[in-house]
């Protein structure tokens, strides 16, 4: 039956059954390639290193070059793009493709593989050469840190939430940014009486609603609370502290901080960061990349009306208000199969070179290295690149994003949970029934 | 009398051509036509086209099995070998690293445990009701339209015919965009639109997708509707003219049924095609808000590829597989497309 459709041919029915195929076509090829034998691909001296595929290529492809023209064993950069890296990395792996070294997020990115004891500890490394964990802020560091062992080299930059606003729009409604939680709901009123949304959501992408979750339960509870989740307290969820951390949001929400339809604004399609740029938004909680992408958009508002500011405190809140959550950084790991590992370690000596440092900051990264200070100067942006380096410094705790930090498996629920829970549909009970229910490493 | 005649060899011409007997038609028809004379009593019609058959069957025969090999093979090959794959790997879990691991049923248990799934065929079923519903009489009346001799109709078919044209993908960014509830069309409609929240709620979500596939997918069964009414033949509606049938008569009582098989196919094409809709859920609402646009399709990538549980998204795709295989069996045994019936009915 299905062949006889087939045959008639409409090309739109074709491509979406297609992806049915192609999901079975996946599977098969995984299954084969699971099978295969372990042949190395070529016998040259040389090892893969593989990336997300986007704008900072360029310059991890210099910094390949240099460490080649020193190094008798070659470094190869393969790139992914963007979308689909997680996936095509989860599928070869464990496959005669593998890299050698490879970008993640650290966190829950890495503990599986981690548990599949396909990953090189880091300990032997940082031994030869110390500086491969002092070169690096403690609080990033950590991150990829598993049992107690290092997995991660920190790469290109650290991306902290901040709290962006619109300055035109707040010195309109005679507001300031605010610096606790009070505050921001004073500022949220007055916004709206002036018919401002008050704060713009990407709802659409789920991610950025998670954001909110992410900050508000660091300041109530501190950091320990998620930690503990995560390591398997399903309680820890039903706390108190968690279900006043609710309390909050839903007051937020209810105050009609977000509007009424944040559920069909992308940040991604650059619904959000418009609503913040032609001052139909007074602010916005967003990652530091979010910058960037006002620069590219509107150079002049980026310029002249765009600030930042931490997440306001919590009054009584057993969080530290210097505590950031956000992506901590990318990382370089290393799969224990490596035919180099020698020359793998002189590679990741690049990670806190000068070189690298100015390079990256020249196209807008952050590196969490000792001496990126020396060169903040050089920043696309210097004020901006200082402000957040500083607070990543001095920051007791950085969380990586929930959605990173619990294994992928949990990223699907978790954002229909925090999804469900803005729109009203589930209350703080179902809220902490979804979040119990997660699978824990 | 003789365009009685010729009805009738159009008719066996085209049930042979619907069973898929071969390519040769046109010289049966000529050996039928030649055989049949002037055609003086239908009687005598009907049983000089049965000698024709049978001479030009014993002559030429029937294409051999051979020619299905390469198809035989790649489906095999690209079809059946997954799909047999995939119902092995339903029976394990398997994260993508390491070998799978049996675990017997558990994927199956849990997959009819889910509400999630559950809901996910309800809502497969209801985007795919909705496609048909829609698309159908749009299609058919367009159809009609595109297949007549006005000014212009040449043109204008050629601009409806675009969206067909364009990658599924790349539609939805465009919905997605014209869509917003800021900047797109909602913001300047609120009469319409309200507060724009259309991918807030799951009555504006479906109707989202269900809006978007009608735009890209009405051109498609447009072509297959124009194709058929241009083969309903004249006479039919001279006659019916004679009779004194106006414009809107002819249209249901000459060219609706002789649509009937068309009107089969492009339903099958939008069911199988409605089932497996993905990448407008993928990009327009990601499923969302909450799980109210989690189709089948969507939430076995969900499984697969985002939650790295190859077994119980091996599991759902099975499940989709038989549902599909079952709805549009229903649809050819109800409609009464695997007999090919004559859409001739009633002409001679």
């Amino acid at each position: 039956m299905k062949g006889h459709v087939k045959g008639l041919g409409n090309p739109g029915a074709h491509l979406r059954r297609t992806l049915v195929s192609g999901l079975a076509l996946a599977l098969a090829l995984g299954l084969a390639a699971c099978g295969g034998g372990g042949a190395s691909s070529s016998g040259a001296a040389e090892f893969h290193v593989l990336v997300y595929g986007d704008a900072t290529n360029k310059v991890e492809q210099r910094l390949v070059d240099e460490f080649n023209r020193t190094s008798e064993v070659k470094a190869v950069l393969d790139t992914i793009p963007g979308a689909d890296y997680q996936q095509k990395l989860q599928t070869i792996i464990n496959t005669p493709q593998a890299p050698d070294v490879f970008f993640n997020w650290g966190g829950g990115s890495i503990r599986p593989y981690v548990d599949a004891g396909l990953l090189l500890p880091l300990d032997g490394f940082t031994k030869s050469d110390p500086a491969l964990a002092s070169a690096f802020l403690p609080s990033v560091y950590e991150t990829a840190v598993v049992d107690g062992k290092p997995y991660g080299i920190p790469m290109r930059g650290t991306q902290p939430v901040l709290l962006f606003h619109n300055k035109k729009v707040l010195a309109d409604a005679g507001v300031e940014p605010p610096r606790t939680w009070s505050g921001l709901l004073d500022a949220v009123k007055a916004l709206k009486e002036k018919g401002v949304t008050p704060i713009a959501l990407g709802g659409g992408d789920k991610w950025p609603t998670l954001m909110w979750f992410e900050y508000l339960y660091d300041r109530v509870a501190g950091p320990g609370l998620f930690a503990k989740a995560l390591e398997g307290d399903r309680s820890a969820w039903e706390s108190a502290d968690s279900r006043k951390a609710l309390g909050m949001l839903k007051q937020l929400v209810d105050a009609g901080a977000f509007g009424d339809n944040a559920d069909s604004v992308k940040f991604t399609d650059g619904g959000s960061p418009a609503l913040l740029a032609s001052g139909r938004a007074g602010f916005e909680l967003m990652g530091s990349w979010a910058y960037a992408t006002q620069q590219e958009a509107d150079a002049e508002f980026a310029g002249k009306d765009l600030g930042y500011t931490a997440f306001p405190a919590v009054e009584g809140g057993k969080g530290d208000p210097a505590n950031l959550v956000g992506n901590t950084n990318n990382f370089y790991s290393v799969l224990k199969k490596t035919r180099h590992p020698e020359a793998v370690a002189e590679f990741l000596k690049l990670m806190y070179s000068d070189r690298f440092v100015k390079e990256q900051l020249s196209v807008g990264n952050l590196p969490t290295t000792t001496n990126t200070e020396k060169f903040l100067g050089t920043a696309a942006n210097p004020a901006y690149s200082r402000h957040q380096y500083e607070l990543v410094e001095k920051a007791p705790s950085f969380q990586l994003s929930w959605d990173q930090a619990y294994p992928p498996a949990a990223m699907t629920p978790i954002h229909q949970a925090v999804q469900e829970f803005f729109a009203g549909r589930t209350d703080a009970d179902g809220f902490i029934k979804a979040m119990q229910a997660l699978p824990t490493a | 009398m003789s365009s009685h005649m010729k009805t009738r060899i159009r008719k066996q011409t085209r049930s042979r051509t619907a069973t898929g007997a071969g390519g040769d038609e046109r010289g049966r028809v000529r050996t039928a036509r030649r055989s049949a004379g002037g055609g003086r009593a239908p009687d005598r019609g009907r049983g000089a086209s049965r000698r024709a058959r049978e001479r030009y069957g014993s002559r030429v025969g029937r294409p051999g099995f051979v020619w299905a090999v390469p198809a035989t093979v790649f489906f095999g090959l690209f079809a059946i070998t997954p799909l047999i794959m995939v119902a092995a790997l339903s029976f394990t879990s398997w994260s993508g690293l390491g070998p799978p691991r049996f675990v017997g049923v558990d994927n199956w248990t849990r997959v009819f445990a889910d509400p999630v799934m559950i809901e996910s065929v309800w809502l497969s079923l209801l985007v795919t009701f909705l496609g048909v519903a829609v698309q159908t009489p749009l299609s058919v009346l367009l159809g009609v339209w595109a297949a007549g001799q006005q000014r212009n109709r040449a043109v204008l078919s050629a601009i409806y015919f675009v969206p067909l044209l364009l990658s599924t993908t790349a539609v939805s960014v465009l919905w997605r965009a014209v869509l917003d509830p800021n900047f797109g069309v909602p913001s300047r409609a609120a009469w319409l639109f309200g507060d724009g929240n259309l991918f807030g709620t799951q009555a504006g979500a479906i109707g989202v997708l269900a809006f978007v596939s009608t735009w890209q997918f009405t051109p498609f069964h447009t072509l297959i509707h124009q194709g058929a009414a241009r083969a309903v033949p004249r006479v039919l509606y001279e006659a019916a003219e004679i009779d004194g049938a106006g414009r809107v008569r002819q249209f249901f009582h000459i060219t609706l049924p002789q649509l009937r098989n068309s009107v089969i196919t492009s339903t099958i094409l939008m069911v199988v095609g409605g089932l497996t809709t993905f990448e407008t859920v993928l990009i327009l609402t990601q499923g969302g808000p909450g799980t109210d646009t989690t189709i089948t399709a969507y939430y076995m990538y969900q499984k697969a590829f985002k939650g790295f549980d190859f077994g119980a998204g091996a599991a759902v795709a099975l499940v989709l597989v038989v549902a599909a295989t079952l709805v549009s069996l229903i649809v050819v045994r109800v409609s009464g497309y695997d007999r090919m019936r004559s859409d001739m009915e009633g002409v001679s």
